[in-house]
């Protein structure tokens, strides 16, 4: 006998939770899918994140209540570490040093890298162009340390070539290294003539970027160079300004490689920035609890110089 | 077999694993773990392997079983050395034979890193009776520390005066007699001064740290930056291996530092005299650091005169200079004729794992014939070794200097040269000596300025670390 019995298709075998969370066969679970490979590919950067920049940080705040020397095991002492670090007079030198070094050296980077952006943007000649834009950059891709020992021998009083040609045109030779009214200045162009590569860089992408149809339309209506620099190009690069100027102040506040070198932070504590004396108090000194309060201390105010960075720069930043 | 987990138990799960993560960001005490045993075993050794290659395969041969593993660690001075492996050690990096040179012997002593191994020297007294017999006490006594021996010298530099002798020459000078004065150093500095086409020379110069720097100047003014005492015991070191020996009269248990005296009159009198060099002329700008920068002035001929040891007449060659282009001489008499000096030696990890085996590669460095496998003390000199018999002409006859013989007899003619003052935290006393010291050479505070200012900043020193 014929059956005209429909087959209904058995049940589908008890499947795991997981797998049936996972389905294809849902649009939730392709989107479940997607989103947990999405996860997966940011893991690696999470986990690097994790252990080496939000522990150390964890491990550096909690250390900043210790006395720790590495010899003996940590003992608690509240936030004795942050009351002598106001107290401490050094403290205040350092960060003065710093701070003044940041100024001037953001100050020469920015206008510097503006204006050789600016130049080389210019140039029509593309071989130029390329050659230029090479060299300026050339001295990014060097050793700080290698950048600061030459430099510390041109800088030398007594027998730097600086000096020498100095002499030549009858100017007496320049402490640049061991004045503390010259050092923080040799210190700083020091820094600039290496770094300012890479400012130059991010405002040169940042003018080939520029919109060129509001150049061109304000040609038309008749406006000068310097007008079109002041009020289309300036404002356009706006946000490229910030950019760097955000990237080159935080980089600047972490002074470390150029006075450690060139001058160990001296004469006296004259040329020593805040990175120098955290490093001296914890691995010098090994008071890593008072060393983490100065490294503490530091990000603070990296955070609050940024966050007023970004606040001021409603008042002068268009984003297109 | 599926497990489920709940969202707590997950929870818990991801704290552990940030604990552990966690423990390793302050690792420091489990330097002093240590592994399971094992048939073939490894020590870790902080030195340059280079220096030692040849060592290491005298090494294997007795001792096939033992790997050595290098860790170098380098630094401008010794006290940034110190500082690198006191990093190492907070990152959990540990060594089972470290190298300390003066300036952190009593730091790694004090705090009880290294093991004090005077049972050891004493349960191998027949091992080392040559060893000692060779070695001036004075190198000794800078390697005990509150009666106990943490260290075996391998070499020292005690700051003698090198010369130019081109410079010496163009002044129309002769290298100086072994008693020659302050008075005359400075005739020696002013007629080396400003010579050649371009008038561009100096006559003496010197680096900014704590050996060497204007340390030998002090010295020889008969004072110290610190009070200087000699610890209880030692009599256990003295009696066996130095009883016959008289310049080791007085040596009890190991140098102490009781107290700052930066700012006595001495003192002033002593950087004064530095600071009129400078003042003068007869000084470049003092530099910090290791040395560096005037090695290239003196081998370019700008330099008439800067402290060294025996360390820089090896490296006064692989500069470029030859053989006759320097002497050495000793410090000038002032009050006194005393010289300053630093050892270095190997020092044991405290707790380690497998420290018999670490004295014994301790100990096998002693014997001379290994001494002189030692690439340091190789065709060139570049650091002076500890043992008398290995300080000869032949050791010289490469590098020079012609008065090579100065180096050893430092310490066995000058029987009052002392340690540089290096107590258990001397890389912070290093930090405030080398600071208020170029404020007064570079004229940015005077003397008595600096020395007060040193004075004050060592006493909270001291207070600190009681």
């Amino acid at each position: 006998m014929a059956s005209n019995t429909v087959r209904i298709p058995a049940p589908a075998p008890n499947r795991n939770r997981v797998v049936r969370f996972l389905s294809a066969d849902t649009l939730a679970g392709i989107q479940r899918q997607k989103a947990i490979l999405g996860y997966l590919f940011i893991l690696p950067a999470v986990i690097g994140l994790l252990v080496f920049v939000f522990g150390p940080m964890l491990g550096a705040f909690a250390l900043s209540f210790f006395k720790w020397n590495v010899f003996k095991p940590p003992s608690f002492i509240g936030v004795a570490n942050f009351t002598r670090l106001f107290a401490d007079p050094r403290v205040f030198v350092v960060f003065k040093n710093t701070f003044i070094l940041v100024i001037m050296t953001i100050a020469m980077l920015e206008v510097l890298g503006l204006a050789l952006a600016l130049g080389v943007y210019r140039l029509t000649n593309r071989l130029l162009a390329t050659f230029f834009r090479t060299a300026y950059f050339l001295p990014v891709l060097l050793s700080g340390a290698a950048v600061a020992v030459t430099l510390g021998y041109l800088f030398n009083q007594d027998f730097g070539v600086i000096n020498y040609y100095l002499g030549v045109i009858g100017i007496a030779p320049i402490p640049w290294l061991s004045s503390t009214n010259i050092v923080l200045f040799t210190i700083a162009i020091t820094t600039v003539w290496r770094n300012v590569g890479f400012t130059f860089i991010i405002y040169l992408g940042g003018l080939t970027s520029l919109p060129s149809e509001v150049l061109e339309a304000a040609e038309v209506d008749g406006a000068t160079g310097i007008q079109k620099f002041l009020r289309i190009t300036l404002p356009l690069l706006s946000p490229t300004i910030l950019f760097a100027s955000v990237t080159d102040i935080i980089k600047m506040l972490q002074f470390f490689d150029e006075p450690n070198i060139m001058t160990h932070g001296g004469p006296g504590d004259a040329s020593r920035t805040v990175v120098m004396l955290m490093r001296d108090t914890a691995f010098g000194a090994q008071d890593f609890g008072y060393g983490s309060a100065i490294a503490l201390a530091l990000f603070a105010v990296i955070m609050v110089v940024t966050a007023f960075q970004f606040y001021m720069s409603r008042r002068w930043v268009f984003y297109k | 077999m599926a497990t489920k987990l709940s969202r707590r138990e997950l929870l818990k799960i991801a704290s552990a694993s940030a604990a552990v993560v966690g423990s390793g960001l302050i690792p420091g005490l489990r330097i002093f773990a240590a592994p399971a045993g094992q048939d073939k075993i490894t020590l870790t050794f902080q030195e340059d392997e280079k220096q030692y290659t040849d060592v290491i395969a005298a090494w294997n041969e007795k001792y096939p079983n033992i790997t050595i593993q290098f860790v170098n660690v380098t630094g401008v001075d010794h006290a940034e050395v110190a500082t690198k492996i006191l990093a190492m050690l907070a990152a959990g990096q540990p060594v089972n034979i470290g190298y300390a040179a003066t300036e952190a012997t009593q730091l790694y002593a004090g705090e009880g890193l290294a093991a004090p191994l005077t049972q050891r020297v004493q349960d191998s007294k027949a091992d080392l009776t040559e060893y000692f017999s060779d070695v001036s006490p004075v190198l000794v006594n800078t390697d005990l520390y509150n009666g106990d021996l943490y260290q075996l010298p391998r070499d020292f530099n005690a700051a003698n005066m090198y010369f130019n002798t081109a410079l010496l020459k163009e002044a129309g000078l002769e290298m100086p007699k072994e008693d020659w004065t302050k008075d005359d150093f400075e005739q020696y500095a002013k007629a080396m001064t400003g010579l050649g086409d371009a008038k561009d020379t100096f006559g003496y110069g010197w680096t900014n740290r704590l050996w060497g720097s204007w340390t030998p100047w002090f010295f020889v003014n008969d004072t110290n930056l610190l009070t200087e005492a000699q610890a209880d015991g030692g009599d256990w070191l003295w009696s066996t291996f130095y009883a016959d020996d008289p310049n080791a009269k007085g040596f009890k248990g190991g140098p102490l530092w009781p107290a700052p005296q930066a700012n006595n009159p001495k003192m002033l009198e002593a950087l004064e005299f530095v600071v009129s060099l400078t003042t003068n002329k007869y000084t470049p700008a003092v530099d910090l650091g290791g040395g560096g920068t005037l090695q290239g002035f003196f081998q370019s001929g700008k330099l008439g005169m800067t402290p060294g040891g025996g360390f820089w007449s090896g490296g006064l060659i692989q500069a470029g200079m030859k053989k006759g282009d320097f002497d050495v001489q000793y410090w000038p008499k002032w009050v006194t004729q005393r010289h300053q000096l630093g050892v270095g030696a190997a020092w044991l990890l405290d707790g380690g794992d497998n420290s018999d085996q670490a004295w014994e590669f301790i100990k096998f460095n002693t014997q001379k014939e290994i001494m002189e496998k030692i690439g340091f003390f190789g065709e060139l000199t570049t650091t002076t070794p500890v043992r008398r018999s290995m300080n000869d002409e032949k050791r010289y006859s490469t590098s020079g200097p012609a008065n090579w013989h100065v180096f050893y007899d430092t310490l066995d003619k000058l029987p009052d040269t002392a340690a540089i003052p290096a107590p258990k935290f001397s890389i912070q006393e290093t930090d405030i000596y080398t600071r208020y010291t170029a404020l007064a050479v570079t004229g940015q505070s005077t003397p008595k300025d600096a020395l007060d200012g040193m004075q004050n900043e060592l006493t909270a020193l001291y207070a600190a670390n009681p």
